[in-house]
């Protein structure tokens, strides 16, 4: 027999290293001979998005389009160190150093360029005319950002480990067969905190990412380890979702910007990933009355639940 | 505040040389002459060992045979440095490295891996971190296996769980599992002048560059990475893997060397998300406000610590779940196994409690005849909410309308409970 059930998953996320532990990015700005600036940064690109997301904070604080901003992260002789692409930190506080390193360079241009011309309003200065007329001359502007975090009191755990939270929320339906204990996922939804939204198709891709991250955690993933040995060490035999098991995500982003991050934003990376599996193992329970309380959700443990069940009930 | 670029769908600017295969990974870089290496690793979880590479050394092809005798700092690790390049006198888990064949080709270092001789004198091994957190268990490192322990405690959490209405317990299991990001690891170094350069895959290019300085006893500046294109990571690549093996050996052959792994040797190279016993206990009164909230966390960080000390403090941190909860007491460990090391995986820690944690508030919300939406907007975060360790939340909690937009898309007051 085929049952429904509903069940909602509620979670937050502490950005960055925390506990106190330096958490520092840096980023150098530099106006390149032709007029477009150069972005040096050790902030990694693993897949997420950063090097769009990062390029658009510097476009937006020179008022320039994302086509000229030139972004090198992929060098440590000529990138400052940004700290790890990791924590869901990179938006948040290689972002804050970026702005900052655009925001120095700005002002040194319009020094520059008001000594020079007279020019006041950022809106009149041409980039490629500051060039020219400064040849010889390196305009650029550093920044350095360092994120909010205490360290924690030994006997307690008490003080302010992370800044900022960044929640999330999942609610799905699946459909549970009885006969075989197979989980299907039918229906997902996913709303997203996120500060403010820099780029909002990135965001959903994460979404989107996150959700099958998330439910191959609830329902397949299984190396089972046998003494110190990892059995299902392929992948014929360590089982991640394709995409037959993962349905449509509606995905609502909800914007709430934050007073600290750059234009507002947080980071998301992780936190799209983590509200899943709770949502599945609550849409179980409601579907067929058993909780499962080992992962994964395999068909084995759901048909084994059902059995003691009944046993309990006669 | 007007904004003309932020908020704006962009294309991503690496889309174009990732869809039409310009984009090189580490494994696309072919550099002249170069050798290539491959690993040998430890088949027992627990042992001491002899290594003998006379055999393999003497094969034609084979350049080198890198060993810890090779490795002028033979330790690192992203904390505690408690990883050996190559093991020297004990192995800690299946697939702990051992030695590196340098060969002119893959066929030549794969046969010279088995040329090698490994005399393993098997130590009694522990495989669960509960057993292991005992005194008299065999130890990984050191007097103790527990690595970490992280208190949490706010108020009064007999006095909470008195005053609930009901109380709810159980025990929650997650398992260790891979990252599965798409392209297994693969690097090539090469000198330039006096120079070792690495080009691989990485989360951290800076930090990898620092543990490369270290463990080859030279310069930082006398490192460079080189971040070719990166095939997914979510935690997998923080931790070096084969970064040191192949700048050591391009250092002491002076020709470039390449590496590459397969699926399988990706799984026993990288770290693991931990796996987690987490036992709860939670009270609430007849209106589904939490009173109380206590977790036992056990992480298993397997052979090495890698981020175990701030994974399992962030499980701590976030083990009562986005809620105002006024009695709390955590006690979070982090312990070492003979098990596959356990690392960061997205989440960091705060994936497996709400695991826990959720299912609690379900199980609280049932027993008092409250819907699930409910009991979570009657305890969720709000701006001045206080966390568990006492942080103030002072901007942005978007959380009630995370939670309010959920239940009205999924038509959640329709909710029918069991069968």
């Amino acid at each position: 027999m085929k049952k429904r059930g509903k069940g909602i998953g509620s979670i937050f996320y502490g950005t960055g290293y925390g506990n106190g532990f330096p958490d520092v990015s840096r980023s150098v700005a530099v106006l390149r001979k032709d007029g477009k600036v150069k972005i040096y940064t050790g902030a990694t690109e693993v897949g997420q998005g950063s090097k769009t997301v990062l390029s658009q904070i510097a476009a937006e604080t020179l008022g320039i389009s994302i086509e000229d901003v030139i972004f090198i992260c992929e060098d440590t002789s000529i990138t400052p160190d940004a700290g790890t692409a990791a924590a869901s930190r990179q938006t948040y506080n290689t972002g804050n150093a970026i702005k900052k390193s655009c925001e120095e360079l700005k002002r040194k241009i319009i020094d520059v360029t008001v000594k020079a011309s007279g020019a006041d309003a950022w809106e009149e200065i041409n980039l490629r005319d500051v060039a020219l007329n400064h040849k010889g001359q390196i305009l650029k502007g550093e920044g350095e950002f360092i994120a909010e975090t205490t360290e924690m009191k030994d006997e307690t755990g008490q003080g302010n480990p992370y800044w900022p939270y960044t929640f999330n929320v999942y609610g799905v339906e699946v459909e549970v067969d009885t006969t075989n204990g197979v989980v299907e996922v039918i229906k997902a939804v996913c709303a997203q905190d996120v500060g403010r939204a820099i780029n909002p198709k990135l965001i959903e891709g994460q979404m989107d990412g996150g959700f099958a991250m998330g439910l191959s955690y609830a329902l397949f993933e299984d190396l089972n380890i046998k003494n110190g040995e990892i059995k299902h060490n392929k992948l014929t035999n360590y089982l991640i979702p394709t995409a037959m098991d993962v349905p449509d995500l509606e995905k609502i982003i909800v914007e709430d910007p934050e007073a600290t991050g750059p234009y507002g934003a947080k980071g998301i990376g992780e936190p799209v990933m983590i509200g899943v599996a709770p949502a599945i193992l609550n849409a179980i329970y409601d579907a067929i009355g058993v909780r499962i309380t080992e992962l994964p959700a395999t068909p084995n443990k759901i048909l084994l639940a059902l059995k003691k069940k009944r046993e309990v009930a006669l | 505040m007007k904004l003309h670029v932020v908020g704006q769908n962009n294309m991503r600017v690496d889309a174009a040389a990732k869809v039409t295969g310009k984009a090189l990974y580490p494994e696309d870089v072919s550099l002249e002459g170069m050798f290539i290496g491959k690993t040998l690793r430890s088949h027992k979880p627990h042992a001491c060992i002899t290594i003998d590479t006379s055999r393999a050394e003497a094969m034609e092809g084979v350049v080198k045979v890198l060993t810890y005798k090779d490795v002028p700092h033979n330790h690192y690790g992203v904390l505690m440095k408690d990883h050996e390049v190559f093991c020297s006198e004990k192995v800690r888990r299946i697939g702990d490295p051992i030695a590196f064949v340098v060969a002119v080709d893959e066929e030549v270092a794969s046969k010279a891996l088995a040329k090698i001789k490994v005399e393993y004198r098997e130590l009694k091994a522990v495989f669960d971190p509960e057993v292991a957190m005992h005194q008299d268990a065999p130890k990984l490192h050191g007097e103790s296996n527990i690595v970490y322990h992280y208190k949490l405690r706010q108020g009064d959490i007999e006095k909470g769980l008195e005053e609930s209405a009901v109380v709810v317990e159980n025990t929650y299991v997650t398992p260790m599992v891979d990252h599965v990001f798409l392209q297994p690891e693969a690097g090539v170094a090469h000198m330039e002048k006096d120079t070792i350069v690495v080009t691989t895959a990485t989360q951290y290019p800076h930090f990898d560059q620092l543990e490369i300085a270290e463990a080859l006893e030279v310069e930082k500046e006398k490192v460079k990475v080189i971040n070719a294109a990166v095939g997914g990571a979510f935690g997998g690549r923080e931790d070096i893997t084969l970064q040191i093996h192949l700048a050591l050996a391009t250092k002491l052959t002076g020709k470039p060397v390449k590496a590459v792994y397969s699926r399988e040797e990706s799984f026993i190279a990288h770290a693991k998300r931990h796996a987690m016993v987490m036992t709860y206990k939670t009270g609430a009164d007849e209106e589904g406000k939490l009173k109380a909230m206590e977790a036992r966390i056990i992480g298993d960080t397997g052979a090495y610590a890698s981020w175990a000390i701030n994974i399992m403090r962030k499980a701590g941190v976030h083990a009562t779940g986005p809620y105002e909860i006024p009695n709390v007491k955590v006690d979070s460990y982090a312990v070492y196994t003979n098990n596959p090391f356990g690392g960061a995986m997205r989440g960091f820690g705060a994936t497996q409690p709400p695991i826990a944690h959720e299912q609690q508030m379900d199980m609280l919300a049932e027993a008092l005849n409250i819907d699930p939406i409910s009991i979570r907007l009657t305890n969720a975060f709000k701006i001045g909410s206080k966390t568990a360790t006492g942080q103030i939340l002072k901007d942005s909690v978007p959380l009630r309308q995370c939670i309010e937009a959920v239940a009205e898309k999924l038509g959640f007051s329709v909710v029918s409970r069991g069968v």
